[in-house]
């Protein structure tokens, strides 16, 4: 099904933003404040990280195992097709969370993290309609 | 209904019941993923390992100064004895999210090893990104010329959150200059005196010696440590060490 194929496209673009994110998390680069590139207030808050495992680590996993989970659906695996919606909808819960914090809390937004929370709604989304296609087919 | 069911989610580049396909079926998904996979894994390693990797057995090595260090502000704002066996420098910033999560953490140490660790903290407001961050350091700087630079120092940090974001810091400062009861007026004074404006600038030569970019950044015994060692566990393992020597 495209659909599926589509979802594991742009979660092709989640898993790489999350990676890139993680890199910079665990280099210390953004996590500190420096003259030459400032500091994210988003990645170097406490939010940031889950028992000393950065955020946007859980992110690339999740990312993955959208990805598989998509591969796997599109190949017709009736599991996975299955999973997919409720690992997306997880993901779309833990976005609307972490787009509170930046905004009411932290006050301050970080792009690659803006970039990850279109990447959730975009897959959220295919996901509906996924489920609306089904339904057309039922009887 | 089994069949109307099933149709959306059996591609139709697979027909069904031909062996081969299926076997494709089974293979080629898992291929993409573990490509995808390793694609990943290759990247990410390749990526840390152009950039150094901090690691607590592992101390980046203090990059060469490009001259005798600055000796800073004199004399330096320190908790703990002179000949404390240990002694932690830190360069911070006010407003700099990271050196607040900090803060606690050298509290913590300061508790946990008392007259045997010293810490001396000197100035390193990043103008301009963080527009409050100088009022700040005027205004720890200012109590200090009345001998209360660290609480006025705890305070600030502590509520960082609350004024980092403000319009106008000076009134909030003030407020704390006033509950730690403080002359104000001279605190006024002190805020734009030439003793403050020298005690930042000495700090910020110290700094520069030392090849101070950025915010938090701490030295031990003389020694810059990485930023991720600035957590309870791996920095009380790195006094420990310090002390057993």
């Amino acid at each position: 099904m495209i659909l599926f194929a589509l979802a594991a496209l742009v979660s092709l673009i989640g898993l790489a933003d999350a990676l890139y994110l993680t890199s910079e998390h665990l280099s210390g680069r953004s996590v500190r404040c420096t003259l030459i590139s400032g500091c994210s207030e988003v990645l170097s808050s406490p939010y940031a990280s889950v028992r000393g495992i950065p955020l946007a680590a859980i992110g690339a996993v999740a990312y993955f195992a959208v990805f598989s989970l998509a591969i796997l659906a599109a190949f017709g695996y009736r599991l996975a097709a299955a999973v997919l919606p409720l690992l997306v909808a997880v993901m779309f819960v833990t976005t609307l969370w972490l787009l509170y914090l930046q905004a009411f809390v932290i006050r301050q937004f970080c792009e690659f993290c803006l970039l990850s929370a279109a990447v959730t709604f975009a897959l959220t989304m295919i996901v509906i309609l996924i489920r609306w296609q089904i339904n057309k087919f039922r009887i | 209904m089994g069949e109307t069911f099933f149709v959306p989610l059996q591609p139709p580049w697979l027909p069904r019941f031909n062996p081969d396909l299926n076997v494709m079926k089974r293979l080629i998904p898992f291929l993409l993923i573990i490509a995808v996979a390793g694609g990943a894994a290759a990247w990410f390693f390749a990526r840390s390992a152009s950039t150094p990797s901090p690691t607590t057995a592992n101390l980046a090595p203090v990059p060469t100064p490009l001259g005798p260090a600055e000796p800073g502000a004199v004399p330096p704002h320190a908790e703990g004895p002179n000949g404390a066996k240990v002694t932690i420098e830190e360069f911070g910033d006010f407003q700099c999210p990271p050196c607040a999560s900090l803060h606690p953490v050298l509290k913590r140490m300061e508790g946990e090893f008392g007259s045997r660790l010293r810490v001396i903290f000197r100035q390193f407001p990043l103008v301009p990104a963080h527009e409050h961050a100088l009022a700040a350091a005027r205004a720890s700087e200012a109590a200090g010329l009345q001998g209360q630079f660290w609480p006025m120092h705890h305070l600030i940090y502590e509520n960082q959150k609350s004024w980092s974001s403000a319009f106008d810091v000076r009134p909030i400062f003030e407020g704390y200059a006033k509950q730690l009861g403080l002359d104000l007026e001279r605190y006024q004074r002190d805020l734009s005196s030439q003793a403050v404006h020298q005690r930042i600038t000495e700090d910020g030569k110290r700094a520069r010696s030392l090849n101070v970019t950025g915010t938090p950044t701490v030295f031990l015994n003389g020694r810059e440590l990485p930023f991720p060692s600035l957590t309870p566990d791996k920095l009380r393992a790195l006094i420990q060490a310090e002390l057993n020597k």
